[in-house]
């Protein structure tokens, strides 16, 4: 298991289009303390997932830099591990296969790439799946899939995009406890991007609020709130106040600045990637 | 005053029906591409002889072989034909085509092509070598068999392939065949662009062996009998005529085959032109094309049946 | 099972109920024989292409053989070019911008034309039919794989690259197989592409004197069209069973998706 450390976003600002004066993120700051759980909270389109694209090193800000430990980031990493909401499993190979992909890459040997990725299926509930394709299990089991292969790299920081979205109430509030439990062991960093406040007050120790564009941190809070928490229990239920009524006044703002299209989602990220990335999917 | 008026009218009309018809028949002529023994046909148009009888000769096809002349005339696309005894038998003894042959285009004019530097001397010694022939039944695969035969070999001493004679030259040079048998212009055109040395002229290995015919379409020849007549005075002129102006011959075989002037005139020097058609050599080709497994029939009268009207198509057509 | 029977009976009727209206028409004599030999003829003709060969000496499996030795000389050489260059023109679109007016120009060209500087170049041997071949094969092949590679969702790229592949793992781990099911249409209508080039490419003389294509010129030169059909009907029957063998390597290939 790896250290844990910190991970510190400092000033981060991304213009809408390469060279464009409106600007998505004006200037984002905030700190996850070594081995605890950030939820960052927002509108849909404040740019919630360009801000975790450029933590994750696969977009780069135009002002402003990220720190994880000791180290500026400058590309993707396995040690920045990084889940979405829609499960990128490789179809074609198994869930081990899947699971053990990023340890074939550093070249570890069979024997104990398998042992790995064994151990973190268990983790995550799915021992016994090993054997089966993606297009046999489902959303939930793939989303768990996922987090065991980001898992088996050990990384230091770990990025989760809205990851559990896509999914029915029931399997995401079970999903939330597998989390819960697997960093138990893991203390990895976390930085838990989500538009759902249930979910950010039952698992963040803080929720970072974001503004409307250009986007910024407007409110911060800590969850004091010791682990297992009652989701309806009154101090979640205070906090989740709290949080709902900051993210109405900043849709309001929105709407009154005539902002209302910037809370359209932004184009795929895949259209505007650069870096390594260049060419998009249309021909 | 009125009874001359239809006196008058009657003698025009009369006059208008009895004047012969000024129209000239029409006929499709087909032969093969480059190829030599056609020169009667050439000369014909040329000098005007088929005009001369009445007839309007259109040229409707030219062809890279007697096989898809055959085709032609099974889909009645062509009247008349110069093309190979051998390919016209196989045709009709195959029941591909109904055709009529009714006179002889030219007698031999073919030859066996080895390189210029190549040592060998004799046919037999061609065992184990690559031979290009122009097609399979053709008159050339017929006299290379022969040739073979005669010289003691089996025939699968030689291997055998297909290549369209104008890539043979090329084929010889760079080695990829050690010899061909193709008809004169090409034997020749080896020999005078430095490439090859002829191993055997035809009229070796068959002595006077007829080539090619005046073949005419059945249904042509069944119907319309004067035509065929008219054409094969026209042919037999034109026969004679080459026979006996050599340098004008020449100029309309460079004009046809587009070779340079020496090639044509060594290669005229190799072809007989004659225009009688014999019975026996047709047996002859009939009963080896079977031979040579070419041709289901096996009863070569059946075949010459078919072949020559023996009502006599082939009749003594001296101009 | 018997649904499955059924099915084939289903798919096999047609063809009876063509076979005999055929033979009907030939033997009533509304379809001259000469033109279009019907069933029976064909099969007669088929008969002697087992038993005799022809050219006469020349077995039917004799060019089965020389014909199926080229096309899987032309179509493995426009694999082993095609499916690399389409996963690199895959990944770069300024590749792809240099490369694609070559492209564009060379591919209408249809195979045969090039027929005349094949044999100038490689003779008349195996060689120029193999190439005809693989011009025939490449282009969908290419443009297959490189549609393959374009339409990998680019979040299965990404994360392959967050876990840290390398170039080389990005290659042969995430585009090839991504790519596959695109790449084996591409095989299929490559395979198809270069079987109908071969039969053509044949006509132009071969110097082994086998081959089907040569073969059927045989046929053609003696003026034997219930051979040429004969023939025809083989390379109709090879072509369909090529499709599919293919077809069930690609069903079991692709069981994941």
């Amino acid at each position: 298991m790896a250290v844990s450390v910190e991970l510190r976003v400092e000033g981060v600002e991304k213009a809408f289009d390469a060279g464009s004066e409106r600007r998505i993120l004006g200037g984002v700051s905030f700190t996850a303390p070594a081995g605890s759980i950030l939820c960052v909270l927002g509108p849909s389109g404040c740019g919630k997932t360009t801000l975790l694209r450029i933590i994750a090193g696969l977009e780069t800000p135009d002002g402003g830099r990220v720190t994880i430990g000791d180290r500026v980031v400058a590309g993707p990493a396995p040690e920045i591990g990084y889940i979405t909401q829609e499960p990128t499993l490789l179809p074609w190979r198994t869930v081990l296969g899947n699971v053990e992909l990023g340890l074939e890459f550093a070249g570890v040997p069979r024997e104990k790439r398998h042992a790995t990725a064994l151990q973190h299926l268990e983790l995550v509930e799915l021992a016994g799946f090993d054997g089966y394709h993606p297009k046999q299990i489902s959303g939930g089991m793939k989303q768990k899939v996922a987090l065991a292969r980001s898992l088996a790299v050990e990384p230091r920081v770990l990025l989760l995009d809205e990851p559990f979205a896509a999914l029915d109430a029931q399997t995401r509030n079970a999903l939330q406890e597998v989390l819960l439990h697997v960093l138990e062991r893991t203390r990895t960093t976390v930085v838990f991007v989500t538009h759902n406040v249930d979910e950010a007050v039952f698992l963040g120790d803080a929720v970072v609020c974001m503004t409307a564009q250009p986007t910024r941190v407007g409110k911060f809070v800590e969850v004091n709130v010791p682990r297992p928490r009652d989701r309806t229990g009154p101090e979640l239920n205070a906090l989740r106040k709290e949080l709902l009524v900051f993210l109405a006044e900043e849709r309001l703002k929105a709407r009154l600045a005539g902002q209302e299209n910037s809370l359209l989602p932004p184009p795929p990220a895949a259209a505007r990637s650069v870096g390594m990335f260049d060419g998009s999917r249309g021909q | 005053m009125k009874r001359s008026v239809v006196l008058l009218s009657s003698l025009v009309l009369l006059a208008a029906a009895a004047s012969p018809a000024a129209a000239a028949e029409k006929l499709r002529l087909g032969y093969l591409r480059s190829d030599l023994h056609h020169l009667a046909a050439w000369v014909g148009i040329e000098k005007g002889f088929f005009r001369d009888e009445g007839l309007e000769v259109e040229v409707a096809g030219i062809f890279n072989a007697g096989a898809e002349e055959m085709s032609a005339f099974a889909s009645k696309g062509i009247d008349v034909g110069y093309l190979g005894m051998a390919p016209s038998v196989t045709g009709v003894a195959n029941k591909a085509a109904s055709v009529k042959a009714a006179a002889l285009a030219n007698a031999e004019g073919s030859a066996i092509v080895v390189r210029a530097d190549s040592p060998l001397r004799q046919v037999k010694e061609l065992a184990g070598k690559t031979v290009a022939i122009p097609g399979y039944a053709s008159v050339q695969d017929f006299l290379l068999h022969r040739a073979l035969e005669a010289a003691g070999l089996e025939a699968g001493a030689v291997k055998i392939i297909v290549v369209k004679p104008p890539e043979m030259i090329t084929a010889l040079e760079s080695s990829q065949i050690d010899a061909f048998i193709a008809w004169e212009p090409h034997a020749t055109k080896a020999v005078t662009k430095g490439v090859g040395r002829v191993l055997i002229p035809s009229s070796q290995i068959w002595q006077g062996h007829p080539c090619c015919v005046v073949a005419f379409e059945g249904s042509v020849a069944h119907d319309r009998p004067v035509v065929v007549q008219a054409f094969l005075r026209a042919h037999a002129k034109a026969t004679a005529f080459i026979l006996a102006n050599t340098d004008e011959a020449v100029r309309t075989g460079v004009q046809y085959t587009g070779m340079d002037e020496k090639t044509v005139r060594m290669a005229l020097g190799n072809i007989t032109y004659r225009s009688e058609l014999e019975r026996a050599p047709v047996r002859e080709y009939a009963s080896y094309l079977a031979r040579l497994g070419y041709i289901k029939e096996t009863d070569p009268d059946a075949i010459l049946r078919d072949y020559i009207d023996p009502a006599g198509l082939v009749k003594d057509a001296r101009p | 099972m018997s649904g499955r029977r059924w099915h084939f009976l289903l798919q096999l009727g047609p063809l009876v109920a063509v076979a005999l209206l055929w033979e009907a028409l030939g033997a009533a004599g509304i379809v001259p024989e000469n033109r279009l030999p019907p069933p029976t003829h064909v099969l007669g003709g088929l008969g002697e292409l087992i038993s005799r060969g022809l050219p006469p000496g020349s077995s039917l499996l004799g060019h089965c053989a020389a014909s199926l030795r080229r096309v899987f000389g032309g179509v493995g050489a426009a694999l082993a070019v095609a499916i690399p260059l389409g996963l690199l023109l895959g990944r770069s679109s300024r590749l792809r911008t240099l490369v694609h007016p070559f492209v564009e120009l060379t591919r209408p060209i249809p195979p045969l034309a090039w027929v005349p500087l094949a044999i100038l170049w490689f003779g008349i041997g195996d060689l120029s039919a193999v190439f005809i071949i693989f011009l025939g094969a490449f282009f969908p092949i290419l443009l297959n794989t490189v549609t393959g590679v374009l339409s990998i969702d680019r979040g299965l790229i990404e994360s392959a690259v967050i876990l840290g592949a390398s170039k080389r793992d990005l290659f042969l781990k995430v585009l090839a197989p991504g790519a596959t099911p695109a790449i084996m249409t591409g095989v299929r209508i490559a395979v198809g592409v270069g079987w109908m080039t071969l039969v053509a490419a044949e006509f132009t003389g071969v110097k082994s004197g086998y081959g089907l294509g040569y073969m059927i010129m045989t046929a053609r030169d003696i003026q034997r069209a219930d051979q040429i059909v004969a023939g025809m009907l083989v390379i109709g029957l090879i072509g369909f069973g090529m499709d599919s063998l293919i077809r069930i390597g690609e069903r079991r290939l692709l069981q994941w998706r």
